[in-house]
């Protein structure tokens, strides 16, 4: 079967131990407002326009024959500085295990790859059979937890190392900053409690959000004694939304009210 | 360290208003009539008397430069006439040599007058000269110094006496001698108008000296890394004076760690020293190179990594397991090979025995591949024709260099001499420039000229030379859309193997006029800007007026599939047989060191580089957005330091082609 992925990022170091790569799997059922990696909310293909530096020469508007042009109305091969990009590939498990597996030399024993996204779990199927196909290979998965219990489970199952996310404990505030109820999220974390496998819980420090005492404190309870990481807010979040023609929601203009 | 000198060499640098100019000499020397030898002699005799021994704060090793210049020996018309008549290489003062510091360690100066001509002996005379005075100089401020109540600042300058008796006159005794000795002998070769003055392997050489002084009880760890510093600010009082390409291009490379003649791991105590000082330093000078082989431990390369993460672009790794076997295959002999060390950026040179001319001349690769594109490329009936005629201009450019080289000639420098053994090596090393744009040519060529067949060799051509102003569309697919090194591609990776093969292929087997080899290098110096504006566009599609990359790195705007790719790519060809030197450049973004893992990953990444046969590897931690804030308020970045092309340098300081092409480097991040 196919998978939509955004990138294949080598030497992902921050994304579990040894030497690493990374595939950034398209799609996310969650909204999250500081969200770092807007190309992989859609699990469609995407225009990336590096409008800043375009010089408005216009060669991309006039027609052209390529069909890969024809869903974005602007040509996608005559760029000089190369500025349009389509952010979303399609490919088969075999493809993705292949190119994956060509940089196995890396990896040694402790390395590996890192499933992450957009949220993995949404194209769970595909994952299974690129695992299928990597043979023994340490994998990790970078999950928001967003999923019904049997997909969670199955997957993170066949993991050697699990990130997930809590991102806000208050289901209230989830529901407002991410677009959706923690319920799930919760009920898989619970199951990875009980599972054993080795996971991270992972907060991203979002100023006046993510960051206050009491959902930090909330969340540390939850939690339950397992590893944690506060990942500092990226700044240059927003850079990416513009590429895209979308809009950063939490841009200065629409800081958040914290109370 | 002692921040008391740091602020006054780095931050003040008050001590370079001591210097005075120099009046011009050279009238006079030839209207006596001096022969070349005698002129050196005299002026490196005359420039020891104009040196006023000075002492900066409570330093431990001293000597510094009080003359701002160093006037030619030969008029203008002189050397209209040597270069006339022989083959003049740079300034034609002789660089890029390490000398045989350990022998003057062990016996000292005054040992080596037995085996001397006279104008070795004046040279030996004069340093001494300086030496004597400087000593006498401290004795005498000791005296002043504690009168005025600083009895702590008059022991300092007594103890700087009592080791200015002994060295460089007599062998070294303690570590601080062994340094104060290494100070002024490079010091001195500096002054007697040699450049690029390298220091070789330091660890190797000066370590028994800390070993011995550590057993007795003499120095803790802790003053032995003092010292260490202090030696390194001391190699950056008078390098502002030292001739380069730009400011910082002044060769003070040292070479840490490798095999020993023994065969074991040469990576000592005082190999940690090197990199912690540079660490907490943060200076350009000395440029560390360390080597390393499939038997380095995790812990080294994590060390190493920790020293790239200040953004020094050290260490520079070399690969003992790709360079001896190398420099074996090229006639160097298994005991001398093992002892090798770096020049001013990466030529791989002997110490002491080595007479190497290292950077002789350079192949611009595109500019081949340009020729043959037009004159070649229309009557090409196959691939395999294209292949040939690439090969045949090759060997025509390297024939052409190699036969231009003849009657070489460097001034006399009778103060080196006394430093170097007989020469046994006199090769001579050709960089070989843009590779990574020549080979992403032929890719291209190969790609769509005879494989897809879906450009014309006519419209191939015509882009390039219109530098595809009419045909944006060859442009994007040339530039964006073709295989690259880089990009997992078997081809182009076959290509620059073909190049490397054919490159060494071509130079085998030929003499040069000192009777020594010639060697292939995959390095470019300058010639990464220089040569690129003889050509225009390229089939790789570069245009018109863009850099190649520097040294043996894949192309600026390669969309590489990443650091692993690159590897992978720029491993493949046997680099033992181009083994010149000439890094694999890699710049990583300041934010993937962020972690204690991520350090120790990225030491990893250099272990695999080692393990999967490259030769030499330069680590560079950028932030592009940094180095244009930079640019544009220079003043708010004093200290910002870059790698170049085989050396570091304060980015503030660098003419702004050199800042471009740091900023436009592929930047590897999270």
């Amino acid at each position: 079967m196919t998978g939509m992925i955004f990138d294949v990022k080598e030497l992902g170091v921050h994304d579990g131990p040894g030497l690493r790569t990374t595939v950034f799997l398209k799609g996310c059922p969650l909204r999250c407002m500081w969200c770092h990696n807007p190309e992989g909310l859609t699990m469609s293909k995407q225009l990336s326009v590096r409008e800043n530096a375009c010089t408005h020469c216009g060669a991309c508007r006039k027609p052209c024959t390529h069909a890969d042009c024809r869903p974005f109305g602007r040509c996608l091969h005559i760029c000089p500085q190369g500025l349009i990009k389509v952010v979303g590939e399609e490919v088969t498990a075999r493809e993705l295990a292949d190119r994956l597996l060509r940089n196995k030399m890396f990896w040694g024993e402790k390395g590996g790859v890192t499933f992450s996204g957009g949220e993995p779990l949404l194209q769970a199927e595909f994952v299974h059979e690129v695992l299928d196909l990597l043979g023994d290979v340490h994998c990790a998965i970078e999950t928001s937890g967003y999923a019904d219990p049997d997909t969670f489970l199955s997957l993170v199952k066949r993991m050697s190392l699990v990130y997930m996310d809590l991102k806000l404990a208050d289901d209230g505030l989830h529901r407002k900053y991410t677009g959706v109820s923690n319920a799930p999220i919760l009920k898989n974390l619970e199951q990875l409690l009980a599972s054993g496998i080795p996971c991270v819980i992972r907060t991203p420090l979002i100023p006046g959000i993510t960051d206050t005492p009491s959902n930090l404190a909330a969340i540390k309870e939850l939690a339950g004694g397992l590893v944690q990481e506060l990942l500092p807010n990226n700044a240059m979040a927003g850079a990416k939304y513009e590429l895209l023609g979308l809009k950063f929601p939490l841009s200065s203009a629409s800081s958040p009210d914290t109370k | 360290m002692n921040t008391q000198l740091y602020q006054t060499i780095v931050i003040e640098k008050s001590h370079r208003t001591l210097r005075r100019e120099l009046p011009e000499i050279a009238q006079e020397y030839s209207v006596a009539g001096l022969t070349p030898i005698e002129r050196m002699t005299r002026r490196f005799e005359w420039l020891c008397k104009e040196q006023e021994p000075m002492f900066l704060g409570d330093e431990k090793i001293c000597f510094l430069r009080t003359t701002k210049n160093i006037p030619d020996v030969f008029t203008k018309e002189e050397w209209e006439e040597i270069r006339s008549k022989h083959y003049i290489h740079e300034s034609g003062y002789p660089s890029n040599l390490t000398v045989d510091y350990g022998k003057i360690l062990k016996n000292g100066l005054l040992a080596l007058k037995d085996e001397s001509d006279t104008y070795g002996c004046r040279s030996i005379d004069a340093i001494l000269g300086l030496v004597e005075r400087y000593r006498q100089a401290a004795l005498a401020e000791s005296r002043t110094v504690l009168a005025e109540g600083h009895a702590a600042l008059a022991d300092g300058r007594s103890a700087l006496a009592h080791v200015l008796e002994q060295v460089p006159a007599y062998g070294a005794r303690s570590f601080r001698e062994a340094l104060q000795c290494v100070r002024i002998i490079n010091f001195a070769l500096w002054l007697e108008g040699d450049y690029h003055n390298t220091l070789g392997r330091v660890d190797q050489y000066l370590y028994p000296f800390l070993k011995q002084d550590m057993e007795a009880g003499i120095l803790t760890k802790e003053d032995a890394l003092e010292l260490v510093e202090e030696f390194f600010l001391s190699l950056n009082r008078d390098s502002d004076l030292y001739p380069g390409v730009q400011q910082g291009d002044n060769g003070q490379s040292l070479m840490l760690g490798g095999k020993t003649k023994d065969g074991s791991c040469g990576f000592n105590l005082l190999s940690e020293l090197c990199l912690k000082a540079s660490q907490e330093l943060k200076l350009i000078d000395p440029k560390i190179n360390i080597r390393v082989d499939k038997d380095t431990p995790d812990e080294i390369y994590t060390m190493c990594s920790e020293l790239t993460k200040v953004g020094l672009g050290f260490p520079q790794y070399s690969n003992d397991d790709v360079v001896l076997p190398g420099l074996i295959e090229m006639g160097y002999a298994p005991e001398d090979a093992v002892e090798y060390t770096v020049a001013a950026c990466w030529e791989f040179i002997i110490p002491g025995v080595g007479r190497d001319v290292a950077n002789i001349a350079a192949l611009s690769v595109p500019k081949v591949i340009d020729t043959c594109l037009h004159r070649d490329l229309p009557g090409c009936q196959c691939l395999e024709d294209f292949y040939k005629a690439v090969a045949d201009e090759i060997r025509t450019g390297l024939d052409a260099i190699c036969d231009n080289i003849k009657d070489l000639w460097f001034v006399p420098a009778p103060f080196l001499n006394l430093l170097m053994d007989t020469p046994k090596y006199q090769n001579f090393g050709i960089h070989n420039v843009g590779l990574s744009t020549a080979a992403d040519s032929l890719t291209a060529i190969m790609e769509h000229v005879f494989d897809t067949k879906d450009v014309t060799a006519e419209r191939l051509i015509a882009g390039v030379d219109s530098d595809f102003a009419k045909d944006p569309e060859l442009l994007h697919m040339l530039r964006f859309e073709t295989p690259k090194l880089g990009t997992n591609s078997d081809k182009a990776d076959e290509n620059l193997v073909w190049l490397l093969d054919t490159i060494a292929d071509a130079l085998e087997g030929k003499k040069n006029c000192l009777g020594g080899c010639y060697r292939a290098g995959t390095g470019s110096a300058m010639y990464y800007l220089w040569s690129a504006e003889e050509i225009g566009a390229s089939p790789d599609g570069r245009r018109k007026g863009e850099p190649f990359a520097a040294n043996y790195s894949i192309s600026l705007f390669t969309r590489t599939d990443g650091p692993f790719s690159v590897l992978r790519s720029m491993t493949k060809p046997s680099l033992s047989r181009t083994i010149n030197g000439g890094p694999l450049t890699l710049e990583f973004h300041d934010t993937i060191f962020k972690t204690p893992e991520a350090v120790a990953q990225v030491g990893q990444y250099v272990k695999q580089f080692v393990l999967m046969g490259g030769h030499q590897l330069q680590l560079n931690a950028v932030n592009a957005d940094t180095l244009k804030q930079a640019q544009a308020h220079p003043e708010h970045y004093p200290q910002l330091i870059v790698r170049i092309w085989g050396w570091s340098a304060y980015f503030v300081e660098l003419d702004r082609a050199y800042q471009d092409h740091v900023i436009a480097r592929q930047e590897y991040s999270l």
